[in-house]
């Protein structure tokens, strides 16, 4: 287990493993087995899986929430168990809830203070995250009144409240309505842009699909399928061909050019194109989500 | 894990510090009588479970305060048992408040001894042995008093009332007024215990009158109770005539 | 975000973080209502301040202290105890700790900054009591001095000397420093109390049960001299009832060093020393406690 200190690498996850005990009985609940996986910095790394196959908990080990039984968990080549390590990391939780007797902004305000920011850099950043999330209407109002929507909106801009290298975000678009996720996809895009890594779930498959470079799959808390995305989901020996506005006539002539061609080639569909990494998900994850894992 | 090995440090120093250092606390507390004397086990019946643990709870003050309460109460329905339980109750709770004392006497040989005398549905006898018991109630509780603030110059002049009012005593009375002004009480209670020596028979007592009541009157003192008894003092002493304070014509 | 992106160097110990949070616990305190018995108080004290006219001025004095540094101790007591006991669970609960233990803060500095608030509340709440006490004191005092002069001097005996007595009489039972001492050491007492608190809440599973135990430790550390006492002087017994009363002994605060306020009311002078070394003893339980507290809450699963 050497520490990998590579520049490049954002976050590290190592032989990881988590077992809860649960109830008097101390039962053994093991809900992250021998995890390993890497999230080079600029990339955005798409975590999947069934409910309960680990996600969170994983999220929450790499953030010092939770510690791990066996393995380690680094950012930025700091372990995680130090609190140096989440100098630059900005976190939203699933189900994110704050200070009832705060409004958005004084909750902003907290977070960032916490960072360890202050004064007109504080204020300017609180304003822009408020802007960026869309909750200036409802800056002043307490967050004890928000829907679950726009406390997902202000979990989101209160982790990005010190501009973090570092974006871990679990179920960021649950609860946000469609115009809301697609902004928080964008926004995911921009930041990529900007050089920030991001480590994101969703059981939204086509968003993930959207905007990850690399997507890893686990099921019972173990890692079944990981790798680039458009690995993952191009099928190696076929080509998908997807038209606009093609005419019986075009079609009818492309299955022409193919029969013509020489015999390998062989139709295997023409018809809508599928979402291929739900395909994937369901291919390769055995938990059904609806059982503990075992 | 290094912070953690830093944290036990300081806890075992802490640990080890904290008896010696609660113990030397408790000692200058004790010593500047800033800490509560132990409380009599005995005392747990009269409170009741409630009051006893509250009063260990840092709340004796106030659960005096309500005794010396129901005690009022008391007093007000002519309750003269229930007073002086209660009183004494008060007083053990706060056993360094002279007040208490001071009220509690009061009670028992003014008030108490004044209403039995008073209540015309007693035989006389009666009336009278009920007037000095009470009387005498009231200088026990004082000498009781006087052990918890020996010395105490507010308590020795209450008894010195007493003995001076209520018994009388002149000889007991002049001794608690002039020990209290030895205590720091004011020169009043100085001229109090000479105008009791004067009631006595012996020539020790007038001799210790007459250079009181005469250093007041060099001083320039002419109160009438000293301008009353220094008279009888120089006669009942044969002092020589020329050095005997000339006596007014008329009455001032 | 900019072009370079700027790397905050990360402070082991930020004054700022803490005070954040000690400032966001008051807030959140504050919105609870926390503070609406200094209302019940006030009316406690003026109804004690102004009853009972027929006692002897000392006592009325007295009594309206007794009621209200009792009330006062009680409430000091009762905001430790349970605003302590809820501030860790709820956070727990509500998963704020998530976001906040996300943020580069250390665990003691929550710590630190969640008893910080309860005091800063305690010792504002008291300051605030303080000068309620003392304006009703004052005036019943003057009321009384003043009711007394004029008594002297339908006595046609109000020379200097006696009015300079009745004031130093009644001086000694009404305002004096001594009352403030007084604050400060029931301020004392409940500090020590929160901290005990927080200990048990970093370990606890439920706020009921923390609360109940620090109410148990409350009664046992008023108890505790009685117990050392017994413990380090009698040499004769041993077994199992030794260890455990040397047991309760160094877990146990002695709450008893700060109950001078029997004696304060009845105007009994303490030293600055000796209010400095009770404010001591204090921050060493206090430190003690919270550096327990950190060791539970350090390997907490949350
Ligand atoms: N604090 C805890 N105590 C006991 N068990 C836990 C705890 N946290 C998580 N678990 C268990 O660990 C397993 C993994 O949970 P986790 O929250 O990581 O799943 P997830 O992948 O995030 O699921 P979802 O998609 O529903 O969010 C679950 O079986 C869960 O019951
Ligand atoms: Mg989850």
């Amino acid at each position: 287990m050497t520490p990998d200190i590579s520049p490049t690498t954002a976050v590290s996850v190592e032989n990881l493993t988590k077992i809860f005990k649960i109830g008097m009985t101390k039962k053994a609940l093991v809900a992250v087995r021998d995890l390993s996986f890497k999230v080079n910095q600029g990339e955005v790394y798409g975590l999947i899986g069934p409910n309960g196959c680990g996600k969170s908990t994983t999220m929450k080990i790499m953030l010092g929430l939770v510690k791990a039984t066996q393995g380690r968990t680094a950012i930025f080549g700091r372990n995680s168990e130090e609190v140096a390590s989440r100098n630059n990391v900005g976190f939203l939780p699933e189900n994110p809830y704050f200070y009832k007797h705060l409004s958005a902004r004084e909750t902003l305000h907290f977070y960032g203070k916490l960072c360890n920011m202050k004064g007109s850099e504080l204020h300017d950043r609180a304003e822009a995250m408020l802007t960026l999330t869309g909750l200036t209407h409802a800056a002043d109002r307490r967050v004890g009144g928000y829907s679950k929507g726009m406390l997902q909106r202000i979990g989101l801009a209160q982790a990005l409240i010190n501009e973090p290298r570092l974006l871990i975000l679990d179920e960021p678009t649950a609860g946000v309505d469609p115009v809301g996720s697609r902004r928080i996809r964008d926004l995911i895009l921009e930041l990529k842009q900007r050089g920030a890594t991001i480590v994101v779930t969703s059981h939204l498959l086509e968003q993930i699909q959207e905007v990850c470079d690399h997507v890893g799959i686990m099921s019972n808390g173990q890692m079944v399928k990981e790798g680039k995305l458009e690995d993952l989901i191009s099928v190696g020996n076929q080509t998908e061909i997807i038209l606009e506005d093609a005419s019986p006539e075009l079609l009818e002539q492309i299955r022409g050019l193919i029969n013509k061609n020489d015999q390998q080639t062989k139709l295997v569909s023409l018809g809508k194109p599928r979402t291929t990494l739900e395909k994937l998900f369901l291919e390769s994850t055995t938990q059904t989500g609806d059982q503990e894992p075992s | 894990m290094k912070h953690k090995l830093l944290v036990f440090a300081l806890l075992i120093a802490i640990c080890l510090s904290k008896l010696p250092l609660e113990n030397s606390l408790t000692a200058t507390l004790r010593r500047q009588k800033l800490l509560d004397t132990g409380l009599d086990l005995s005392m747990r019946e009269s409170l009741g479970q409630m009051g006893f643990a509250a009063s260990l709870g840092g709340l004796r003050s106030l659960i005096a305060s309500i005794s010396y309460l129901q005690s009022y109460t008391a007093f007000e329905n002519l309750d003269w048992g229930t007073v002086d339980s209660l009183m004494t109750l008060t007083t053990r709770l706060q056993p360094t408040e002279p007040t208490y004392w001071e009220e509690a006497s009061w009670h028992m040989a003014y008030n108490a001894a004044s209403n039995y005398l008073n209540n015309n549905e007693l035989r006389a006898a009666i009336r009278n042995k009920l007037f000095r018991d009470h009387v005498n109630r009231g200088i026990s509780i004082l000498d009781e008093g006087l052990r918890y603030l020996p010395d105490n110059p507010r308590l020795l002049m209450k008894l010195g009332d007493i003995y001076r009012d209520r018994k009388p005593d002149p000889k007991l009375a002049a001794e608690a007024y002039l020990n209290a002004y030895d205590h720091g009480a004011k020169s009043f209670y100085e001229r109090m215990g000479a105008y009791e020596l004067v009631k006595l028979n012996d020539r020790t007592s007038w001799e210790k009158a007459y250079a009181i009541l005469k250093r007041y009157y060099d001083s320039g003192a002419r109160y009438a109770s000293i301008m009353r008894d220094l008279p009888i003092l120089e006669a009942k002493l044969e002092i020589p005539v020329e050095k005997r304070v000339p006596v007014p014509t008329k009455a001032p | 975000m900019t072009e370079s992106i700027t790397t905050q160097k990360y402070k082991a110990f930020s004054v700022i973080r803490i005070w954040t949070l000690a400032a966001n616990t008051v807030t959140q305190l504050l919105r609870m209502r926390i503070l609406a018995f200094l209302t019940v108080f006030s009316l406690i004290a003026i109804a004690a301040g102004f009853s009972f006219p027929t006692m002897s001025p000392e006592q009325q004095l007295k009594l309206l202290k007794d009621v209200s540094f009792g009330s006062l101790q009680i409430f000091s007591i009762v905001i430790a105890i349970a605003a302590t006991s809820i501030l860790i669970p709820k956070d727990l609960e509500d998963r704020t700790l998530y976001t906040i233990l996300s943020k580069p803060v250390p665990r003691y500095e929550y710590l630190i900054g969640k008893l910080l608030g309860v005091l800063l509340l305690i010792g504002g709440g008291l300051l605030i009591m303080d000068l309620i006490l003392s304006a009703v004191i004052w005036i019943k005092q003057s009321l009384i001095i003043t009711g007394q002069i004029a008594a002297l001097k339908q006595e046609q005996s109000a020379t200097p000397e006696n009015v300079a007595a009745i004031k130093m009489i009644i001086g000694k039972y009404g305002l004096t420093w001594g009352v403030h001492a007084g604050v400060f050491a029931v301020f004392l007492k409940a500090s020590v109390i929160a901290a005990l608190s927080l200990l048990i809440s970093s370990f606890a599973s439920s706020t009921l049960f923390t609360i109940v135990v620090a109410f148990a430790f409350t009664i046992i550390g008023h108890g505790q001299q009685l117990l050392r006492d017994w413990f380090l002087h009698d040499t004769l017994s041993s077994g199992f009832g030794k260890i455990i009363s040397g047991l309760v002994v160094i877990i146990c605060p002695d709450l008893k060093l700060f109950d001078v306020v029997d004696k304060v009311i009845t105007g009994e002078i303490i030293s600055a020393v000796t209010l400095a070394s009770m404010g001591g003893m204090a921050t060493l339980y206090i430190v003690g406690y919270t550096a327990t507290a950190y060791l539970f809450f350090v390997d907490k699963e949350l």
